[in-house]
């Protein structure tokens, strides 16, 4: 017994070093805590309240954050900075004047990326995102944004000073939860939390866009999903930036797809260099499409064929995300990806029809593929004139 | 004199049940109150600096009474204490509560009612023999009397309890319109619908065939009552319209709105959400054919709301939802249905939450819909006034006079500010709650030419000093912004 409360109490002098500010002396029940086997009375005190609680308990929940399994070697650097910023600063009025800062400094976003493509999810305010490849270095994605509102501009800020600058696969693999490590989530409403997430969701998928499927087959967890990939990704593209397609040598395909399944998202800058491509990369996209044959699924260059054939459409975006449902239920037993898909038609064949009959059309289209496992569709249809005025 | 500036009608019998109950001294109704009159007073000048405005609106104030005496025995004042949620603080700062257009909180008369019924005698109603059961039933049909008491319906099986009025405009909207409605027939609503009664329209009018007419905002930014009447014709077969707007804060004149629908052969529904949790609603009076509200707006919890339906038109309606409790007899291909309004409740209804909603009508009946709606009037022009009074701020939907009677909340933005980092700043340096987004009515925003706004919402339990901590907050908080720009 007296070993036991002997040992015990060596713990007692442990506990202010782990939690330095939080007022221990008031407070029996960390204490106590150990005396539940001894004693059959436990009072507790509540902590009082002041102004100065709140960033108190920030700072103890962001470092138990980090003793939680957080590796912040896998961050951008820049993003360690911006971290480690945002945490030496406790004041909630001081954090939100940093992130008001970062806000200003970043440069307004041109109005003609300021469109539903670009829009974030889930943000009770506008934000836009853009993506691109850093014209200086192939391998790297580099971020534009802006927002209404000063303080989600901040955060926008954040992440785009953040993921600069970074290859897409590190970008992706940027968990959500990091943006506890800020110790913002105490001091801003789950809801613009939500759209901060929604923001990085959206950039690293635009990363992933641009320079695709390495980091997308990890997630998948199957390399061989990678032709259909490439081949959705193709048609999404608007910015002019784009680049996949090229080579349409099929053995150097073949071997630079050994090299990308084996190259395990480390960032190389070997197969980013392989897909890039000179000029209008669309048709390249097609003829590698043909080239992996449909070995590889396939469906959304069949999608695209039907849709193509009977719609002629002026535009045609067809995106496999089925990445993003892997997991749930409907695509379990459907690894190979192809579950899940947008698509965003424009086609004169749409005048006249209400948007309940559009969908009908393209569904009606489609009807081979969604009962081959092809899950959901997601559809944008609009007439010409429609998509010009949106 | 206060006749005219009442739109609304004369109170019910309860009334004078509330005198009786009622502590407050101040006799009532009073010809000095000050109501709608600070707007004229001529010591406007005073009005800049906000700590005058208590000064004010006491002097202009019952001369029956001392100031202090007046401010400490406001109705927010007595009533505050009812209302255990209330004190407690939020980041560190005194919560200030100002979202009750959003959802109202709860007197512990309703949570006791609700403990009560979950401890004593909760058991499912209108099945089973035992005495449990029986006492749940009564319970739950007394509360049923309540509400149709409290809207004075004529008989309590007009009353059809729902999850919430947007479940009892669907309810509407499924059952009557989808056997009423056809191609051609005419939708009229306002631009300033909430979206609850907008969406299950549009999904009817696709069914059907039939169309959406929407009535547009005069510049005084209230809906235009003078295009109303040109848009109404025999083609409308429905008018959905609201009492109040939980946005621009104006009332419809309902009565009016309601003879013109029927001499056109169109029916009337009424979104009361806004209205009867803060004035008299009496649906003999404004005659609408069918009225929807929700509880969790007026003291009472989530989870359940109402449709009051004129028993003729209920009778007429198939049901809505399918299930138990609904039904007559069932065979394996068809089942005969029950009267209203159990044609109507379909399943286990939320039957503590009813009773609760019964407490909450007590409570408010025990203070008085007149009394609770007079006392707002006020915190409503002091409330506009303060915040016209900060620059750059505007103000959406029409300016309190003396015919023209404002709800107690203001939607508003701050130029160059977006409400949210508003909302965003108040709520976390000054423990200030308020609400930031189109509140349920894009089209409205749109029509405005926003994308959103912020609004600041009251009820009985504030006060005026709450309105003065939430002004300074405002403009401390919109220092801060500026100072970034």
């Amino acid at each position: 017994m007296s070993t036991v409360s002997y040992s015990l109490r060596l713990f007692y002098p442990k506990l202010p070093q782990i939690l330095p500010k939080t007022p221990v002396s008031k407070s029996p029940f960390l204490p106590s805590e150990p005396l539940l086997l001894f004693s059959s009375s436990i009072s507790f005190q509540r902590l009082p309240k002041s102004p100065l609680s709140e960033p108190v308990r920030a700072q103890q929940q962001q470092q138990q954050q980090r003793e939680a399994d957080v590796d912040l070697s896998i961050f951008p650097s820049k993003l360690q900075e911006i971290i480690a910023l945002f945490q030496s600063v406790s004041e909630p009025k001081a954090k939100y004047q940093q992130l008001l800062h970062y806000g200003a400094q970043l440069p307004p976003l041109d109005l003609r990326f300021k469109t539903d493509d670009h829009r974030v999810r889930g943000c009770v305010s506008q934000v836009w995102v853009r993506a691109f490849r850093d014209p200086d270095d192939p391998t790297a994605v580099r971020f534009e944004a802006d927002s209404d509102s000063a303080l989600t501009k901040g955060l926008a800020a954040l992440l785009v000073f953040g993921l600069s600058g970074s290859p897409a696969p590190i970008i992706a693999a940027v968990p959500p939860g990091f943006v506890r490590l800020l110790g913002l989530q105490q001091s801003l409403t789950p809801s613009r939390n939500n759209g901060f997430l929604n923001m990085l969701k959206l950039m690293q998928q635009k990363a992933l866009q641009l320079y695709s499927q390495v980091g997308h087959s990890e997630i998948n967890g199957v390399s061989d999903s990678m032709g259909s990939n490439l081949g959705a990704q193709g048609g999404i593209l608007e910015d002019k930036n784009s680049i996949l397609g090229g080579e349409t040598n099929e053995t150097g395909k073949n071997s630079t797809f050994r090299e990308i399944s084996s190259a395990n998202g480390s960032g190389d800058s070997l197969p980013y260099g392989v897909l890039k491509v000179d000029g209008d990369g669309m048709d390249n996209a097609n003829v590698v499409q043909k080239s992996l044959g449909g070995g590889v699924g396939g469906r959304s260059k069949r999608i695209r064929e039907r849709l193509e054939r009977e719609l002629s459409p002026v535009e045609l975006e067809v995106e496999d995300i089925s990445y993003q449902h892997a997991g749930h239920a409907g695509v379990r037993g459907n690894n190979d990806g192809e579950t899940h898909f947008n698509v965003r038609v424009v086609s004169k064949e749409f005048e006249g029809k209400s948007l309940v009959k559009r969908h009908r059309l393209v569904y009606d289209l489609l009807q081979e593929e969604l009962q081959s496992g092809l899950h959901a569709l997601s559809i944008v249809a609009k007439t010409p004139s429609e998509s010009q005025s949106s | 004199m206060m006749a005219s500036f009442c739109h609304f009608p004369a109170s019910p019998p309860h009334q004078s049940l509330s005198k009786l109950l009622s502590p407050l001294r101040r006799p009532r109704p009073h010809p000095f109150l000050p109501n709608v009159l600070c707007i004229f007073n001529p010591n406007r000048n005073r009005i800049r600096a906000g700590s005058q405005f208590r000064r004010l609106s006491l002097s202009s104030s019952s001369i029956a009474l001392p100031p202090e005496e007046l401010d400490s025995s406001s109705l927010g004042d007595l009533t505050r204490p009812d209302f255990p949620i209330l004190h407690q603080e939020v980041n560190g700062f005194n919560l200030v509560y100002l979202d009750n257009a959003a959802t109202s909180q709860k007197p512990t008369a309703v949570l006791k009612a609700l403990n009560k019924y979950y401890e004593s005698y909760n058991s499912n109603v209108h099945r089973a023999i035992h005495s449990l059961s029986a006492e749940a039933t009564d319970e739950y049909e007394q509360a049923r009397t309540k509400v149709a008491a409290f809207i004075n319906a004529s008989k309590p099986k007009e009353i059809v309890f729902t999850r919430n009025a947007t479940e009892a405009i669907n309810l509407v909207a499924y059952s009557w319109g989808l056997s009423n409605l056809r191609s051609g027939d005419e939708i009229l609503l306002t631009i300033a619908e909430h979206h609850s009664a907008i969406v299950p329209w549009q999904l009817v009018a696709q069914k059907t065939g039939a169309s959406l007419k929407f009535v547009g905002l005069t510049k005084e930014e209230v809906p235009d009552i003078e295009q109303l009447k040109e848009l109404l014709s025999v083609k409308t077969k429905i008018v959905v319209i609201h009492h109040v707007s939980n946005v621009l804060g104006s009332a419809l004149p309902i009565e009016d709105v309601v003879a013109w629908s029927h001499s056109v052969g169109a029916k009337v529904l009424v979104d009361a959400c806004q209205s009867i949790p803060h004035m008299v609603v009496d649906v003999q009076k404004l005659d609408p054919d069918f009225l929807v509200a929700s509880s969790h707006k007026m003291c009472g919890p989530t989870g359940v709301g109402f449709l009051y339906g004129k028993s003729e038109l209920l009778s007429a309606m198939p049901p809505f939802l399918g299930g138990g409790e609904m039904i007559a007899d069932v065979f394996q291909d068809y089942s005969t249905f029950a009267e209203p309004p159990s044609r109507f409740e379909a399943g286990t209804p939320a039957i503590g939450e009813a009773i609760g909603l019964g407490a909450a009508i007590d409570y408010l009946m025990g203070i008085g819909m007149q009394r609770i709606h007079d006392y707002e009037k006020e915190l409503a022009n002091y409330l506009y006034l303060s915040l016209l009074a900060i620059p750059n701020v505007r103000i959406y939907g029409p300016a309190p006079s003396e015919t023209v009677h404002r709800a107690s909340l203001c939607s508003f933005n701050v130029e160059n500010i977006h409400p949210t980092d508003i909302a965003t700043i108040l709520d976390k340096q000054h423990g200030v709650a308020i609400r930031s987004g189109h509140h349920c009515a894009q089209p409205l925003h749109r029509s405005l030419g926003i994308s959103a706004s912020a609004r600041a919402s009251l009820y009985f339990y504030n006060n005026k000093k709450e309105i003065d901590v939430f002004i300074r907050a405002l403009k401390d908080t919109i220092d801060f912004f500026i100072s970034f720009q």
